[in-house]
C-alpha cells in the first residue's frame, strides 16, 4: 500500500489548530495594518476561546473513550488520540493562555508597536504546541509539538530586555536545549527499542518482551522522564526556574507556570500511559524525582523574600505532586495527575493575577517584595481574600477545598499501591508546602501596625487605615482576577466540576 | 434538611463575617457579635433538632473519587454536638463582655463560625474523605485566631504558637489521610457506619496494624497524646480565650472521636495490637501533663498541661477494649470539654483582668474580691481534680476501673500497671489543683482589686457551673446516649 494519505477530522484538531491560525492572522494582520495593539489581542483571544469551545466535545466521556484523528489508512493507528484527560488539559492550556493575555492587555504606550504582534503569535503558538503535544501519539510529532510549546517562550521571556530578563531567557534556552537534546535521544532510543514511531502500549510491550531490546526501552523511559524533568522544572532538573521566573515579565511568568506546565505534563502523561502496562521499574524514577522535588522546593520556597522567586520554587514543589501519582501505575495515577495539575494551574495563576494586579497598583518592587505584603488585607480586601484563597488552595487547606481534594487524589494511588515511604514523604511536604504558604498568608491577614507597635488595645481599629493610592489595576486583570476566583470558589465547592471533566 | 441548615448557617454566616471586614466599623462591633450570636443560637437549635429526629443526608459529592456528601447524627456523637453548638453560643457570649483585640472583630467572629462549621460538619460526617475535610477546616480559622488575636505581648512567640499548631495538626491529619485512604481502598468502603459494621472482616492483621498506626499518629497529634503534645501548651498560652475553650473543648475531641470511629471501630485487631502501646503514652501522659502542672506558673499554660493529663485518661479507656472504656472515655471526654472551657473561659478573663497569667505574682484573692470567679474557679478545679460528684470524676474513674479489668485480648498485668500508675497520677491532679487554689483563691489579699463576672461573662460561667453539676449527679445523660453505638463497637471487639 503506497497511500500515505491520513484521514484528517478539523473539528477534532480545532484546539491546536484555532492557536495556530491565530498566530498566523495575527502576523498577517500585523503586515498589513501596523501599529494596531489592541486588535491583535482581540484575534488572539478570539482563538484562544475558540479552541477553547472546541474542546467542549471530548470533555468527561466515560474512560478508554477518545477522539482520534490523523488515523493511517491501514492499521488503524493513528496521530493524534485526545481522551478526555487530554481534552481536559488542552482547555487548561487555552483558558490560562487566555488569562495570562488578560494579564498584559495593553494599556499605556510602555510597549513598542511592533512588538505586540510578535507576543501574541509567540504566545499562540507556544498554546499550539501545548494543545498539539496532548494529542500527539507519533514520536515525531510529539517531540516537535512540545518544542514549539517551549522554545517561543524563551523569546517571550527575553523580549524584556531588561539584564534580568536576558539572564533568564539564558537559563530557559540552556534547559530548553539540554532537554531537547535529552527528548531526541530518547525519540531514537524508543524507535529502536521498539520499531514504532507510535507512543501506544502494543508498541512499548513489543520492546519489553525482547530481552534485547528491553534495557533499550527502559533507557529510552529514563531519558525521556529527565527530558520533560527540565519542562516541568523537577529536580534535578529545576535549576533555571528561579532565574526564568524572576527575569520574565509577569504575565510571562504566569505563563511559564502555566501553559508551559499544562504542555511538559501533558506530554509526559502521553508517554506514561504508552509505558503503563511495562508495570513498576521504569516508573521507580518517577517516586524519587516526586520526592525530591517537594522537598528541595519546599524548602527553598520556604527560604525566598521575592513572591515570584517563591512561585517559582513553589512550582517546582507542586511539579512534585503532579508526579507523585505516577509512581503508581494505574490508569487512576494518570487521572488523579491530571486533577492536581488542574487544581495547581487554577490557583497559582490566581496568585499570578493577583500579584499582577497589585504590580500595576504598587509597582514591581513593593509587589515583588514579600515583605511588603504586610497587611494587605487591611489594604486591599478583596485581592487579599483571592491572593488567600490561593494560597490555601496550594496548601491543601480549607475554604482552599479544590487544593484539599487534590491532595486526595494525588496520594489515593500511592496509597493504593501500598508505596509508604513515599506516601509518608508526601504527608511531611504537605507540612512543608502548609509552611510556605502560611508564611505568606500570615504577612497578609497581619494588621499593618502589628511589627512596630506590640500592644494592641493602644491602636483604635481602622484608625489610620493607610490612605488608597489613586492608581487602579488595569480592568483587563481585574476581571482575570475575578474569573479565576470564581472558577476556584466554584470548583472548591464542587470540584466534581473539574474531575467529571477528565473522565467517567 | 435539618442537617444541611446546621452546616450553612455557620458556613456562610462565617464566610459573609469574613468577607464584610470593613462594613462592620469598630463603632458597630456590637453587630457583628449580635449576628454572630444569632447564628450560632439558630445552630444550635438545628442541632438539637436533629440530635431529637436523626435526619440523614446523603448526596453524591464528589463521585469520580467516591466520595459523598454524608452526614447523620448518632449516640456517640450526639453528646459532642450539643457541646460544640452550645460552646459556640458561649464564646460569642462571652466575647460579649470581653471582645476581642487585635483586629477587626467581624474576622474574629467569622472565624468562631467557621471554627464551629468544621466541628459540627466532622462529628456528622459519615464518609472518610468528608470527615478528614471536616477536620481540616478549623484548621485555618483557628490559626487566625491565634496569629491575629492572640497574646500579642511577644510576637514571635505568637507566631511560633500558630505556626507550631498549624503544622503540627498538618502533619496529623495529613497522616491520618493517609490512614483513611489506605483504610478506604482496603475495605472498599469510605461509610463509616459500613466500615464499623465490617469490623475489619477481610483486613489482613498487617495491614489493620499499619492502618491503625498511621491513624493513630494522625490523631494522635490532635488528641495530644504524650511526644506528640508540645504544640498545646504555646497555642493554648497565646490564643485569645474564644480560641483556647475552642480548642480545648471541640478541637481535641475530634481526635479522641475519630479514634473511636475509624480505628476502633473498623480495625479492631490492628488497635488491639497497639492498644498497649497507646495506653502507655496515655498514662505517661498524664504523670507528665501533672508533674508540668506542678511547677508551672502560667495559668493557661498550666491548664494545658492538664489537658494532656485528663486525655491521658480518655486513652487509657479507649485501650482497654471494653464497653465501660469506650464509655468512659466518651464520657471523659465531654466532662473535659465542659471543666476546660469552664477553666479556660475564667483563666482567659483572669489574664485579661491581671494583664499577665503569672502565678508568681501576688494577686488579690478571688475569695474576697470575686466571688463569682472565685467559685467558678472552685468548683472547675474540684471538677479537674476529679470530686466525686462532679463532672470529672466518672469519666476517670470509670476509664481506671474498665482498663484494670481490660478485654481479653489484652495484657491484663500491662493494663494494671498503668492503672496504678494513673492513680498517682490522679493524685497529682489533685495536688496541683489545690496549689492553683491556694495562689489565686484562698488569701486575705484585696489589691490590686478587678471586677467580678458580670453580664454574658457570668451567665457563661454559670452555666457551666451548671453543667458541672449536673453531668456530675446525672452522668446517665451521656452514657445512656453513647451506650448503645459502643455496645454495636465492642460486642465485636470482644468477640
Amino acid at each position: 500500500m503506497s497511500q500515505a494519505v491520513v484521514s484528517v477530522n478539523a473539528g477534532i484538531l480545532l484546539p491546536v489548530l484555532a492557536p495556530a491560525v491565530g498566530a498566523a492572522v495575527v502576523l498577517v494582520t500585523d503586515v498589513a495594518v501596523q501599529h494596531l495593539r489592541r486588535v491583535h489581542y482581540l484575534i488572539a483571544l478570539a482563538s484562544l476561546v475558540v479552541g477553547a469551545v472546541a474542546t467542549f466535545a471530548g470533555l468527561g466521556m466515560v474512560a478508554g473513550a477518545a477522539r482520534r484523528t490523523l488515523c493511517l489508512p491501514a492499521g488503524g493507528q493513528c496521530m493524534y488520540v485526545a481522551d478526555s484527560v487530554t481534552t481536559t488539559l488542552q482547555l487548561a492550556a487555552l483558558l490560562a493562555a487566555a488569562l495570562t493575555l488578560l494579564l498584559s492587555w495593553p494599556d499605556d504606550k510602555k510597549q513598542s508597536p511592533g512588538s505586540t504582534a510578535v507576543i501574541m503569535s509567540l504566545v499562540l503558538t507556544a498554546t499550539a504546541g501545548a494543545t498539539a503535544v496532548a494529542g500527539a501519539h507519533d514520536v515525531g510529532s510529539w517531540l516537535v509539538a512540545l518544542e514549539l510549546a517551549t522554545l517561543p517562550t524563551v523569546a517571550l521571556v527575553a523580549l524584556r530586555g531588561a539584564r534580568s530578563a536576558i539572564s533568564g531567557a539564558i537559563a530557559l534556552l540552556t534547559a530548553a536545549l539540554v532537554s531537547f537534546a535529552l527528548l531526541a535521544l530518547s525519540a531514537a532510543l524508543w524507535f529502536t527499542a521498539t520499531g514504532s514511531g507510535f507512543l501506544t502500549p502494543a508498541a512499548a510491550l513489543v520492546g519489553f518482551h525482547d530481552p534485547v531490546r528491553r534495557p533499550i526501552l527502559v533507557l529510552a523511559v529514563v531519558v525521556l522522564i529527565a527530558g520533560i524533568g527540565f519542562k516541568l522544572s523537577l529536580v534535578p532538573f529545576h535549576a533555571w526556574t528561579p532565574e526564568a521566573y524572576d527575569g520574565a515579565p509577569l504575565p510571562i511568568a504566569a505563563f511559564l507556570a502555566g501553559v508551559s506546565k499544562i504542555a511538559a505534563a501533558a506530554a509526559l502523561l502521553v508517554v506514561i500511559q504508552a509505558v503503563a502496562p511495562l508495570g513498576e521499574p521504569p516508573l521507580a524514577a518517577m517516586a524519587i524525582v516526586a520526592a525530591v522535588s517537594m522537598t528541595l522546593g519546599n524548602i527553598m520556597a520556604l527560604r525566598q523574600d521575592g513572591v515570584v522567586r517563591l512561585l517559582a520554587w513553589s512550582t517546582v514543589a507542586q511539579a512534585g505532586w503532579v508526579v507523585l501519582p505516577l509512581a503508581a501505575v494505574s490508569s487512576a495515577a494518570v487521572h488523579a495527575s491530571g486533577a492536581y495539575l488542574l487544581a495547581y494551574v487554577l490557583a497559582t495563576l490566581l496568585a499570578f493575577a493577583v500579584v499582577a494586579a497589585l504590580v500595576q497598583i504598587r509597582g514591581a518592587a513593593r509587589a515583588r517584595d514579600l515583605t511588603e505584603y504586610r497587611g494587605l488585607l487591611s489594604a486591599h480586601p478583596v485581592l487579599a481574600s483571592a491572593l488567600g484563597l490561593a494560597l490555601l488552595s496550594l496548601a491543601g487547606l480549607p475554604p482552599g477545598v479544590l487544593g484539599l481534594v487534590a491532595k486526595v487524589a494525588a496520594l489515593r494511588p500511592v496509597v493504593t499501591s501500598e508505596l509508604w515511604v513515599l506516601a509518608i514523604v508526601a504527608a511531611a511536604n504537605a507540612v512543608l508546602g502548609v509552611a510556605v504558604y502560611l508564611r505568606w498568608l500570615l504577612k497578609v491577614i497581619s494588621s499593618p501596625e502589628a511589627s512596630e507597635q506590640a500592644s494592641p488595645p493602644a491602636v483604635p481599629d481602622g484608625a489610620a487605615p493607610v490612605a488608597a493610592r489613586a492608581i487602579r489595576a488595569h480592568p483587563a486583570t481585574l476581571v482575570a482576577v475575578g474569573l479565576t476566583a470564581v472558577a476556584l470558589v466554584l470548583t472548591s465547592l464542587s470540584p466534581q466540576m473539574l474531575l467529571g471533566m477528565l473522565g467517567r | 434538611m435539618i442537617l444541611l441548615l446546621a452546616l450553612v448557617i455557620p458556613a456562610v454566616t462565617g464566610t459573609a463575617l469574613i468577607l464584610s471586614g470593613r462594613a462592620f466599623r469598630p463603632s458597630a462591633e456590637g453587630n457583628a457579635n449580635t449576628l454572630s450570636l444569632v447564628a450560632s443560637v439558630a445552630t444550635a437549635g438545628f442541632v438539637t433538632a436533629a440530635v431529637i429526629n436523626r435526619p440523614v443526608l446523603d448526596q453524591p459529592w464528589l463521585p469520580s473519587l467516591g466520595v459523598r456528601m454524608h452526614f447523620a447524627v448518632d449516640g456517640i456523637s450526639a453528646p459532642l454536638l450539643i457541646l460544640t453548638a452550645a460552646l459556640s453560643i458561649a464564646v460569642v457570649l462571652n466575647a460579649r463582655s470581653r471582645p476581642p483585640h487585635g483586629g477587626s472583630s467581624s474576622t474574629f467572629y467569622g472565624c468562631l463560625q467557621l471554627v464551629e462549621l468544621g466541628a459540627l460538619a466532622t462529628f456528622l460526617a459519615r464518609d472518610a474523605v468528608i470527615f478528614y475535610l471536616s477536620f481540616e477546616i478549623v484548621l485555618i480559622p483557628m490559626w487566625v485566631l491565634i496569629s491575629r488575636y492572640g497574646d500579642s505581648h511577644d510576637l514571635a512567640a505568637r507566631a511560633d504558637a500558630s505556626g507550631r499548631f498549624v503544622l503540627y495538626t498538618v502533619l496529623g491529619s495529613t497522616l491520618m489521610l493517609i490512614g483513611i485512604l489506605a483504610l478506604v481502598q482496603a475495605s472498599g468502603t469510605a461509610n463509616l457506619d459500613a466500615l464499623a459494621a465490617a469490623h475489619g472482616t477481610g483486613l489482613a492483621r498487617h495491614m489493620q496494624i499499619i492502618i491503625a498506626a498511621l491513624l493513630l499518629v494522625g490523631m494522635g497529634i490532635k488528641i495530644p497524646v504524650f511526644p506528640l503534645h508540645t504544640w498545646l501548651p504555646p497555642a493554648h498560652t497565646i490564643a485569645p480565650t474564644a480560641g483556647s475553650v475552642m480548642l480545648a473543648a471541640v478541637l481535641l475531641k475530634m481526635g479522641t472521636y475519630g479514634v473511636v470511629r475509624l480505628v476502633i471501630a473498623p480495625l479492631p485487631i490492628g488497635f488491639g495490637a497497639l492498644a498497649p502501646a497507646f495506653a502507655v503514652v496515655g498514662v505517661v501522659g498524664i504523670v507528665w501533663g501533672g508533674l508540668a502542672c506542678l511547677v508551672e506558673n502560667d495559668l493557661k499554660r498550666l491548664i494545658a498541661y492538664s489537658s494532656v493529663a485528663h486525655m491521658g485518661f480518655v486513652v487509657l479507656g479507649l485501650s482497654s477494649g471494653t464497653t465501660a472504656g469506650l464509655q468512659a472515655a466518651l464520657f471523659a471526654n465531654i466532662a473535659h470539654g465542659v471543666v476546660s472551657a469552664l477553666l479556660f473561659f475564667l483563666v482567659g478573663g483572669l489574664k485579661e483582668r491581671w494583664g499577665s497569667a503569672d502565678l508568681a505574682t501576688a494577686r488579690a484573692a478571688l475569695r474576697e474580691v470575686s466571688p463569682r470567679l472565685g467559685l467558678a474557679l472552685v468548683v472547675g478545679f474540684a471538677a479537674s481534680l476529679g470530686l466525686p460528684g462532679l463532672v470529672g470524676f466518672w469519666g476517670e474513674f470509670l476509664a481506671m476501673y474498665s482498663a484494670w479489668n481490660p478485654a481479653p485480648d489484652r495484657p491484663q498485668t500491662l493494663m494494671r500497671v498503668l492503672v496504678v500508675v494513673a492513680v498517682l497520677g490522679a493524685g497529682v491532679a489533685a495536688a496541683y489543683s489545690l496549689r492553683v487554689l491556694r495562689l489565686i483563691w484562698s488569701g486575705d489579699r484585696t489589691t490590686p482589686a478587678h471586677e467580678d463576672a458580670r453580664g454574658g461573662e457570668w451567665s457563661v460561667l454559670a452555666a457551666l457551673v451548671c453543667a458541672v453539676l449536673v453531668l456530675g449527679v446525672a452522668p446517665g445523660l451521656v452514657l445512656n446516649s453513647t451506650s448503645k453505638g459502643v455496645a454495636a463497637i465492642t460486642m465485636e471487639v470482644s468477640r
